[in-house]
């Protein structure tokens, strides 16, 4: 493995500034459960990674008083899984971050650096983006705030500009009443990287048609994680069994998936398909029993 | 043969490894200390398929500072391989497959090596690849080995020179004519496995260094420390005493470890290392295309039956995807010609099973030895021509397996087997013909069962030694070649050696190897070791045990016939003498009359089998064609996802006719563990190849069964019909464990959702895209 510094840093305005003065070859360094194996495997070469873990606030998960929650970047898998302030309020984020790897791999892998990946797989995303998340980034311009639905650009790309880095995410507490739910296919029980994944987020909602509303993303199935608008507006429209199989249908049409060698974009497409019925099919029935 | 009762064998004792291992003490060659001397070796490897090489240019690399030793295919242009030499340590003229090493440097530090190898400039001129096997065996396909005439060559083994064919074994037997047109149902189809890899927890691992004596020593994580003494002195043209290979741990081997594939090119780097040790360890990445896989295979199945079931004749045609060099690989092509009609009765037979060379990764041993490629085929062929005729799997099963002295494919005739009862317990552990719920909507269940054989594959004579040496205090020290890689041999060979002294096992300390120092081991395949190494510690046992008896009586003035060891103490039936061996067996026994007898007890043992006989070479028929068979069956429960195609197994029952358990948990860990990774490679394991390249060789894309992965339930049944030549009747059961799991999981896919897949793995996607052609391609959207 090629050798590289290691900084630690104390203060952001730090951080940024190593970022800026490597020219690019300085890496941000979180769990490093991505970052050393691309380093080992020889597709990245960066001369300085920049610890982050160090900085104010970033390792935090709390709950802020205007009620939103707020993720510090360099924040845990675990931390977040197992928090009881999202268990309770965004069930949906537990279950996409523990759904990524192992436990082992969750204690060290971030949140933050799951998002800055960009990997369209990543599977604290589509839950963030059905809470309608938004990422907190500094730089040498200062602060900025990206809704995160903006913040990926494509596969391993955000609106990250040289220089910045993620310091957290804030999460605004869902309507009264959600019900939200994670699914996931891999081949393997457990650890493996999404082939599909699906976040259904569903809320009693009187002034909508069908009586809910949603917010519906989708993991693995196109450059980013993206929403599935038509799905959400169709369901908000009729959420009967009828409209829920429209609904999915729209959702697998919202999909824009490759060929790799983990699946055909055919299969990615039915399977959104059927996993959105299936997530859509539990919340309501946990809407109904509530 | 007389069996006594035991005391030891046929108990469960936990594994006398076990602690150390748990502890973290145990040490692997990686844990191995060779301070600061150590030099660090990597391997410069081909990125193409097929090329020959028109320059190498190592100036570069040996200018770097920090690089001791570079290493090329012109300084060890010599071939090695187990039954056919046509492997060389690091190519020479050409490349064959995709990570073939063609050259290698030792340095101060890794990373430095890693540089070095970066500096070696290679030049190829590309040649058209080889990627199929089928295509391969035909006249049209490029000739991998033009050579191939010239290498030195097992008897046994049948090569086609100016083809890609280094083995094909034949089988004719009986009238196919008559066979087809006593069938009321002739069936044909062509199954498909891909290559896979052993995943061995531990990689490759190597430390090779030469003393100024000229010396080597290879410490090596290897199943044939032996053999890798062999090849490896052949080789490179030295005295095999000038070469002393250490295996200590093994941290799994699955076959990859068998044979030679990099420690060579270790030892060729230690050479002109000055005396430096040179370390050399496989990334997970190298394991996975670089050392073996299992071969692949294409296989076509042409089967004819009566309508009651009675299977009347076979044409099989084997075409083994067997990569770049087929030294370790043309046996198991053989293995699968001799077995080619799997455990069945079948009185016309026309069999070929080639091994064609491809640019894909070296094809080697892998537990079940061809074994678990033909079942696939054969297993599923049998129940889809059962469901044609309206009959039941099981009865058909039944009706066909091999009893008692009926013929097998090469006219040998069978031995005392519990084939019959495995497949009845297995089906009525698995409640055949019993339907049960699905766990939600969307989801069915089916049952499956498939039947298998396998014979210990190897030359016809591999031998076993044993010696054991006793200590003061009465305990002893056994000393075998076989090794433990994570199978047991170390208790089992306590176990033996224990009931065979009449000592309780804990006064029983096992070695791991040394070559110098242990007695010889052909190698720790075929499932062989518990029967072969056994017998040899049997001997080893029996010999030092009259030792001590010869000695007591003659000092007591007793018949020796009057004396045992029982627990650790001689005694006497005839006097109720008793005497524990503490002193006398290193110190021997003083007489009444004043002088001594005795002296430090050693008993040593061999076992070779000598009663195998050549087959034809045109219809591979002969007297006794392998040593023996194990049998056995397993049945499989699973449900399935008709929406997204997942199945999950949930229930699998093993039922293996072992002989005699010496250990039956360590013989049930075995059945699990086997069909774990049976049904790992049933269900996700492939090394995805596109023109040679390995696509998925990490992990992240190559995905195994881990313990949630695991079925549900797991079901073991030990079947004891003992072997005539086995330690306490025993035979292997390594390898079979995984044999017929796929066809098994296939089979029971099948009865819950009527799709068939012909090709290893069933993926969530083939069963997804199989229901949807069996539903019509706009059924469903």
């Amino acid at each position: 493995m090629q050798p590289f510094d290691y900084v630690k840093p104390k203060t952001l305005e730090e951080a940024s500034a190593l970022l800026l003065q490597h020219n690019g070859q300085a890496r941000p360094f979180a769990g490093c459960t991505d970052l050393l194996i691309r380093i080992e495997r020889g597709f990245l070469h960066p001369d300085v990674v920049v610890d982050i873990k160090a900085l104010p606030g970033m390792r935090e998960v709390a709950v802020q008083p205007d009620g939103h929650l707020r993720i510090g970047a360099a924040a845990t898998m675990n931390q977040v899984a197992l928090h009881p302030a999202v268990l309770e309020r965004w069930p949906l984020l537990a279950e996409g971050c523990a759904s990524v790897a192992s436990y082992q791999l969750r204690n060290r892998a971030t949140v933050g650096g799951n998002l800055c990946n960009a990997s369209p797989a990543a599977d604290s995303a589509p839950a963030l983006l059905c809470y309608e998340a938004v990422a907190h980034i500094f730089g040498p311009a200062g602060q900025r705030s990206v809704p995160l639905e903006q913040f990926f650009l494509g596969p391993g790309k955000t609106v990250l500009e040289r220089g910045e880095l993620l310091t957290a995410i804030t999460v605004p507490p869902p309507a009264p009443g959600a019900v939200g739910h994670f699914l996931k296919l891999g081949r393997t029980a457990v650890g493996d990287i999404s082939v599909v994944s699906v976040a259904v987020l569903g809320w009693p909602d009187l002034g909508a048609p069908s009586g809910t509303s949603w917010h519906i993303a989708l993991g693995a199935v196109a450059p980013t994680p993206i929403r599935a608008a038509e799905a959400e507006r169709l369901l908000g429209q009729d959420a009967s069994p009828a409209g829920v199989e429209a609904a999915s249908r729209a959702a697998a049409a919202a999909a824009r998936p490759i060929d790799d060698i983990r699946a055909s974009a055919a299969y990615r497409t039915d399977m959104v398909r059927v996993l959105t019925r299936r997530g859509v099919e539990r919340v309501l029935a946990e809407m109904r029993a509530s | 043969m007389t069996i006594k009762k035991t005391t030891i064998v046929g108990q469960s004792f936990q594994r006398v490894e076990s602690n150390a291992k748990v502890t973290g003490a145990a040490q692997y060659v990686d844990d191995l200390q060779f301070g600061p001397n150590l030099l660090h070796g990597r391997l410069k490897r081909s990125p193409l398929p097929h090329a020959l090489i028109k320059r190498i240019d190592v100036s570069k690399a040996k200018a770097l500072p920090g690089v001791r030793v570079v290493v090329t295919g012109q300084d060890y242009p010599g071939l090695t391989g187990l039954y056919l030499s046509d492997r060389p340590i690091f190519a020479v003229d050409r490349v064959r497959f995709v990570g073939e090493p063609v050259a290698g440097v030792a340095a101060e530090t890794p990373e430095l090596a890693e540089k070095a190898c970066d500096l070696i400039e290679v030049e190829y001129e590309e040649l058209p690849g080889v990627f199929d096997p089928e295509y391969g065996a035909s006249p049209e396909a490029p000739l991998i080995h033009p050579n191939l005439g010239e290498y030195a060559c097992a008897p046994f083994i049948f090569r086609r020179p100016g083809t890609n064919i280094s083995n094909w074994f034949k089988v004719r037997k009986g009238n196919m004519e008559q066979g087809w047109a006593e069938a009321d149902y002739i069936y044909e189809h062509t199954y498909r496995v891909p290559q896979v890899q052993h995943v061995p927890l531990e990689t490759h691992a190597t430390v090779a260094q030469v003393d100024g004596n000229g010396k080597i020593t290879l410490w090596s994580s290897s199943q044939s420390p032996f053999a890798q003494r062999n090849l490896i002195a052949k080789s490179l043209g030295i005295s095999h005493s000038k070469l002393r290979v250490i295996t200590p741990y093994v941290g799994g081997g699955f076959g990859s470890k068998a044979g030679v594939s990099m420690e060579g090119a270790c030892v060729a780097m230690a050479l002109k290392a000055k005396g430096r040790p040179v370390k050399l360890v496989m990334s997970r990445a190298e394991e996975f295309y670089t050392t073996f896989v299992r071969q692949g295979l294409v296989a076509k199945i042409k089967m004819g039956m009566t309508k009651d079931g009675r299977i009347t004749a076979m044409q099989n045609t084997y075409y083994w995807d067997a990569g770049a060099y087929t030294e370790y690989g043309v046996n198991i092509t053989r293995a699968a010609g001799y077995s080619s009609t799997g455990p069945y009765y079948v009185p016309n037979v026309h069999a070929d099973s080639l091994c064609v060379y491809t640019n894909h990764p070296i094809g080697g041993a892998m537990r079940g030895f061809g074994m678990p490629e033909i079942h696939w085929a054969i297993e599923q062929h049998i129940d889809r021509m059962a469901e044609h005729l309206g009959l039941d799997p099981v009865q058909v099963r039944l009706l066909n397996c091999l009893k008692d002295g009926q013929e097998t494919v090469t006219g040998m005739p069978m031995h005392p087997t519990g084939l019959s009862q495995c497949i009845q317990k297995a089906a009525e552990a698995i409640g055949w013909g019993k339907p049960s719920q699905p766990s939600g909507p969307h989801k069915r269940r089916g049952k499956g069962i498939a039947a298998m054989w396998k014979a210990p594959a190897m030359p016809p004579n591999p031998g076993s030694a044993a010696t054991i040496r006793f200590n003061e205090d009465g305990t002893c020290l056994v000393n075998i070649g076989g090794v433990d890689m994570g199978q047991g041999t170390l208790t089992i060979a306590a176990q033996l050696a224990a009931e065979g002294l009449g000592i309780p096992i804990e006064d029983v300390r096992v070695n791991t190897v040394d070559t110098d120092y242990s007695p010889y081991e052909w190698q720790t395949v075929a499932s062989r070791i518990t029967w072969s190494m056994g017998n040899a510690i049997l001997a080893a046992a029996e010999e030092a045990k009259m030792q001590i008896i010869q000695m007591v009586a003659e000092v007591w003035g007793e018949n020796p016939q009057d004396l045992d060891i029982i627990d650790g103490n001689v005694v006497s039936f005839a006097t109720e003498e008793s005497i524990p061996l503490k002193n006398i067996v290193v110190y021997g026994m003083q007489k009444p009359d004043g002088t001594w007898v005795g002296g430090p007890v050693v008993g040593k043992g061999r076992f070779m089998p000598t009663y195998v006989t050549p087959l034809d070479p045109e219809t591979g028929q002969g007297p006794r064609a392998v040593v023996h068979f194990t049998t056995g069956a397993q049945a499989a429960e699973v449900e399935v996802d008709e929406e997204t195609g997942e199945v999950r197994v949930i229930k699998l029952v093993s039922a293996y006719d072992v002989g005699k358990a010496i250990n039956p948990d360590m013989v049930k860990t075995q059945m699990e563990g086997g069909a774990v990774q049976g049904m790992s490679t049933a269900l996700l394991e492939q090394i995805i190849l596109k023109n040679g390249q390995p696509l998925n060789p990490t992990f992240t894309d190559y995905r195994i069964a881990t313990a949630v992965d695991a079925p549900l339930e797991m079901e073991d049944i030990i079947v004891e019909v003992p072997q005539d030549d086995g330690p306490f009747g025993a035979r292997g059961i390594g390898e079979h464990a995984m044999v017929p799991t796929a066809p098994a999981i296939a089979n029971a896919v099948r009865a819950a959702v009527g799709v068939e897949i012909d090709s290893m793995p069933i993926t969530s996607e083939k069963v997804w895209r199989a229901l949807r052609e069996k539903r019509g391609a706009n059924g469903n959207r």
